[in-house]
């Protein structure tokens, strides 16, 4: 499946937060990622979320898609960093 | 889906808060902009530039089991990093070795393979048979060599029969590929344009089963077909015969029947003929998206990708040198 997370935290917690994210899907802008997942790696991305998270103030919001063909891209102005395979 | 990844500019790869950091360098030897690869997705690395790693990142893609695959200037394979094997299995390894020295359990694996081999090969000079190409007489002469494999007692006779085809298979090509002449396989240089695709795409395709070999419980270095030698993992190359057809030469076709990779794409250096990083970047993109197509499989009955495929044709040796059933080794049936 295809997710774009986008995160609302703290800034005690931010850091946490990035490097968490860093680690299943791609960066594109501050607190926005996106990326090719299965359902068990994201599970796992969000159990591990939460511990970090504290509810009453943060927030994580995750899109989802069956596949990365049914969303529509466009950027407009400045792509602070592409995803693609090819480095 | 993980997928893989492909490093073209020089840089350095780090490890980085459990994920990996790829910092690109320039030729003055400034930094760019870091690039944060999610280890959750990453199923392996090819690396084509000048790459700075250290043991921390070593460390950690072996924990993670991921290949590296290196690549020289020349675009030459020159080895792979691959972590501990993760899916011992003496049982299987054990097998494996006794399919091999007896000649009577190995002869017709090598047989399958070439068979397999072949029948791919004439699938694809068939489809462009239908297409107005004048193949009558190479398709003739592949299927008169075809119907001697049965007959060679000795798997230096299979690879000579395997020479003939592949020179009956390979002077069809200037009549397939419009614009360019090949005049035959060269390699170590390769001497012209379509050589020096075919070349990078086995090499990739070779990269390709060794990773899907890793993956199994099979050793990579014990082969059937071509003889397991030193230096070397050969069932990889036995694995590469039935698929290169398949995956490389039809995508050469396409790439420059259609004009996507272009003479501009090439650079010519004494008497060889390479890829420049363009025509290497872009054949890799299109080999990705090659990869990560789907064919409906026939006995499997659901969709299949191309590299599946290659795992698939592992998961059938190992049946059968567990004596748990037969192999019959891959045809297009398309």
């Amino acid at each position: 499946m295809y997710v774009i997370a986008v995160y609302d935290v703290n800034e005690k917690r931010v850091g946490k937060m990035l490097k968490l994210c860093r680690r299943y899907l791609n960066w594109i802008q501050n607190s926005v990622f996106e990326g090719e997942i299965t359902p068990v790696k994201l599970q796992e991305m969000v159990v591990e979320a939460n511990k970090i998270m504290q509810k009453e103030e943060d927030s994580l919001i995750l899109f989802k898609s069956r596949d990365a063909r049914w969303l529509d891209k466009e950027v407009i102005g400045l792509e602070r960093m592409s995803t693609d395979n090819f480095l | 889906m993980k997928k893989p990844y492909y490093l073209f500019n020089p840089g350095r790869l780090s490890r980085k808060d459990n994920t990996l950091k790829f910092t690109p360098v320039d030729e003055a030897g400034n930094e760019g902009q870091p690039r944060h690869l999610p280890i959750e997705s990453v199923e392996e690395l090819y690396v084509f530039g000048a790459l700075d790693v250290n043991s921390a990142v070593l460390n950690f893609l072996g924990q993670e089991s991921i290949c590296v695959h290196f690549f020289n200037y020349y675009e030459h394979y020159t080895g792979s990093f691959m972590p501990r094997d993760y899916l011992l299995a003496g049982k299987v390894q054990i097998a494996q070795t006794r399919a091999y020295t007896e000649a009577k359990r190995r002869m017709p694996i090598a047989r399958s393979l070439l068979d397999g081999a072949a029948a791919n090969m004439l699938r694809v000079l068939r489809y462009y048979g239908y297409r107005e190409r004048d193949l009558g007489l190479p398709i003739a002469a592949i299927e008169d060599l075809r119907q001697r494999l049965p007959d060679a007692k000795t798997s230096s006779e299979l690879m000579g029969i395997e020479g003939n085809i592949r020179q009956n298979y390979y002077q069809a090509f200037d009549e397939i590929i419009l614009d360019y002449d090949m005049g035959g396989r060269s390699k170590r240089p390769p001497k012209n344009e379509v050589n020096a695709m075919i070349s990078y795409g086995n090499m990739l395709c070779y990269t390709q089963c060794l990773k899907q070999i890793y993956h199994t419980q099979l050793n990579p270095t014990i082969s059937f077909l071509h003889e397991p030698g030193y230096r070397r993992y050969s069932l990889a190359l036995d694995l590469a015969e039935i698929f290169k057809p398949v995956l490389v030469d039809r995508l050469v076709f396409s790439l420059l029947n259609k004009k996507i990779i272009q003479a501009n794409d090439f650079r010519w250096e004494l008497n060889k003929c390479l890829l420049k990083e363009s025509g290497a970047r872009n054949f890799a993109k299109y080999w990705d998206e090659r990869m990560n197509e789907t064919i409906q499989h026939r006995s499997l009955n659901k969709k299949v990708s191309y590299k599946h495929l290659i795992r698939l044709e592992c998961y059938k040796l190992t049946k059968h040198v567990l004596n748990d059933g037969e192999y019959k080794p891959f045809k297009m049936w398309w």
